[in-house]
């Protein structure tokens, strides 16, 4: 899953950022609105999380011209925690608003509800034959039986599944699972599938040749 | 508890009774004393009238002969108008016997007695016997003076009217009237006036309640208002109803007062929520920082770079709160200024030494053009606002600017400038700049660090002072700041002794 924050408190924004990183998302950070929407605009993100009082474009105005174009969910995160402002934000196509200071377990479980529900899912447990995926718990078992996986393989499965019945490119996966520091390799993609093809069965998931992967 | 005696309404009602009062008692007092000259004078034309005939009768009544030494003349009422009645008395030539007066009839409807009050008459001899007299003359009758004039005269005795008259040799005629039946219409009139009087105080005050409580009304709006004002809904105003009337002045008075007061304490929502506001970015900073610290074990270097965040925004937190205690003292005003004389060129000179390491930092030339200027000030708050002028200028200029410090008199004033070859402020930020809170552009703030407030303590500071902080800025090229206080007229001798 990959994110951007949008944030102008430099120290804030790293905080947040590494605390996602950790939790297993690729993390995009944008000091200011103008980059930060030119990145919304520019990728495809699973989440936003945005500040709203930011340098040269607003966070209110950064959001109204996003949703000109896409639908990525958005959380707003910002100390600006009057009512009016939760209301503008969330009327302006915010999905979700959340105060500062923030708890940042309480961030991390918004961002998942919400890609969750950008994905039509409403449950956090997810299962796909014998496999059964916790989003919340980031855990996943076959048949019963809890199977280890690396944080990118948990990554390219969780997003597999929420996207489940739908090919997916290896560009997006590339896309989806490496933030913009990254140099992923090409092949790389290749070795996860075939990682997670030897930890949950060779059916799981499946090959479209010249086109991308699938599960279910 | 309110009496009602202290109320305006009533008050006013009460002024107003009585003035009314006091009108209509002299009013009818006026009306009563003009009412009874009336009464008495048409009293008068009465007795008048009957006098006059009487006197006629006397003058038929035989008399003696005059002496030698009276020079009256033959009755007027002589031969031509002789009284074919008369002629054996008149013919008698001789003095009257007391009591032979005879009242000629046609006289006696004059003095008929008609049930109410009768007239009555005498009529005395010259040498005072009763001549003659009606038969209801009251007993105690006295024969009048004689007075030295002339003619008809009247008198007011025991409650009766009466006319007299003398004739030239001296019999004297006398016509009276009890005073009753004109004291009987006296008082009638009176309990007229009464009457009308009552009605008029009574419609008087009614009307009076009437203005008096429309001139309150308004009063009672203002006070509901303030009120509700009082109350919290600072919004409420006053309706003015614009005709310029005392208490529509009054209105608007009130309604710029409490406008003024809305302003104020919207100001200070303002600032709190603005306050609490640049205090949540930092307090967010160090919860979220250290719930990631404490998410799971890390090595040293991680724990260092924490607690270095962390302690950077305790550092902001603690700048915040030192500029909002700083602002505070100053709007308290509880701070006694010290004041002395001080040479701004020696301040400047040492906030130029403070700081010059963040000047070099950024690369940053510092000139200085100090000349002797001496002021009459808190030396601590003039270096507070120098530094503070310095370090902006330092902040928000260009990598490899310069800042230009100069002092200097000029008309009575100590000036020092700061000058610097910044981005400048644009002129729709100029206005704002002294404002709390007010950043000229967001996007430099968090790097640079100021939560707002520096200026606007510069501008309190200078204030609190005396003197003036006026700012010139061109964008892209620079900002001047200039500080100006009152010289110290012979400060610049004293300080180079």
């Amino acid at each position: 899953m990959r994110i951007l924050i949008v944030e102008d408190e430099p120290d804030f924004l790293r905080t947040v950022a590494q605390f996602l990183r950790e939790d297993g998302y690729a993390v995009d950070a944008a000091p200011d609105g103008e980059e930060g929407l030119y990145k919304a605009q520019e990728t495809e993100y699973d989440a936003i999380v945005l500040d709203a009082m930011l340098p040269y474009i607003d966070g209110f105005e950064l959001l109204r011209q996003l949703r000109l174009k896409k639908k990525t969910p958005v959380l707003m995160l910002t100390a600006r925690a009057r009512v009016r402002d939760r209301i503008q934000g969330l009327d302006t196509g915010a999905d979700d608003y959340l105060a500062k200071p923030v708890d940042l377990g309480e961030l991390a479980a918004r961002l998942r509800a919400l890609i969750r529900r950008a994905h039509g899912n409403a449950a956090p447990v997810i299962h796909v034959d014998d496999v059964e995926i916790d989003t919340a718990a980031r855990s996943v078992t076959l048949r019963g039986e809890p199977v280890v996986l690396t944080a990118r393989e948990y990554a390219l499965l969780e997003f597999l599944t929420l996207n489940r019945g739908r090919i997916i490119t290896r560009t997006q996966l590339y896309e989806h699972l490496h933030d913009e520091n990254d140099t992923p390799i090409s092949n790389l993609v290749d070795v996860h599938i075939f990682n997670l093809r030897k930890k949950l069965g060779a059916e799981f998931i499946a090959t479209h040749r010249g086109q991308g992967y699938s599960i279910g | 508890m309110t009496l009602p005696i202290h109320s305006i309404r009533w008050r006013i009602q009460a002024w107003h009774g009585l003035l009314l009062l006091l009108v209509l008692a002299g009013f009818g007092a006026m009306a009563y004393h003009l009412q009874d000259t009336s009464e008495t004078r048409h009293l008068d034309a009465e007795l008048h009238l009957r006098i006059s005939a009487l006197f006629g009768n006397i003058a038929r009544q035989p008399r003696p002969v005059p002496g030698p030494g009276d020079q009256r003349p033959d009755p007027p009422d002589g031969p031509p108008e002789g009284d074919p009645d008369d002629p054996p008395e008149r013919n008698a030539g001789r003095g009257p016997r007391p009591g032979s007066f005879r009242l000629r009839p046609e006289l006696a409807p004059l003095f008929a007695s008609d049930g109410g009050s009768a007239f009555y008459y005498r009529v005395w001899t010259r040498d005072g016997a009763v001549f003659g007299s009606s038969p209801d003359a009251p007993a105690g009758l006295s024969r009048p003076e004689r007075p030295q004039s002339r003619g008809g005269l009247f008198r007011s005795v025991n409650g009766r009217r009466e006319a007299f008259e003398f004739t030239p040799p001296g019999e004297s005629a006398l016509v009276g009237v009890s005073e009753a039946g004109k004291e009987r219409e006296m008082l009638r009139f009176a309990g007229k006036l009464a009457a009308v009087g009552a009605g008029v105080i009574v419609l008087g005050l009614a009307g009076g309640w009437w203005l008096a409580s429309r001139a309150i009304r308004p009063v009672d709006a203002i006070s509901a208002t303030a009120a509700r004002i009082a109350g919290g809904r600072l919004d409420e105003r006053i309706p003015v109803s614009g005709n310029g009337s005392e208490l529509d002045r009054l209105a608007a008075v009130l309604n710029h007062a409490f406008a003024q007061l809305d302003a104020a304490f919207a100001e200070q929502a303002r600032f709190t929520s603005d306050a609490a506001h640049e205090l949540r970015t930092p307090v967010s900073v160090i919860l979220a920082q250290t719930q990631l610290a404490l998410a799971r074990p890390r090595d040293s270097d991680e724990y260092r770079e924490s607690i270095e965040i962390t302690r950077r925004s305790a550092l902001r937190m603690q700048s915040l709160i030192e500029s909002l205690l700083a602002l505070a003292r100053l709007d308290a005003r509880t701070e006694p200024a010290r004041r002395q004389p001080c040479d701004l060129a020696s301040i400047g000179r040492e906030q130029l030494d403070l700081i010059q390491p963040l000047a070099a930092e950024r690369g940053i030339v510092l000139h200085q053009e100090l000349e002797p200027a001496v002021c009459v000030a808190d030396p601590d708050r003039v270096a507070q606002i120098c530094t503070n002028l310095l370090s902006n200028a330092v902040k928000y200029n260009r990598i490899g600017g310069e800042v230009r410090l100069s002092s200097r008199r000029e008309n009575g004033h100590a000036l020092l400038t700061v000058t610097d070859t910044g981005l400048g402020i644009a002129a729709q930020h100029l206005p704002h700049i002294f404002d709390r809170f007010y950043r000229a552009d967001d996007s430099r703030n968090r790097s640079t660090g100021g939560a707002g407030l520096g200026l606007a303590i510069c501008k309190l500071l200078t204030e609190a002072e005396g003197g003036s902080l006026t700012v010139n800025s061109v964008e892209d090229r620079g900002s001047t700041f200039t500080l100006q206080i009152l010289a110290d007229e012979n400060g610049d001798a004293k300080m180079e002794n």
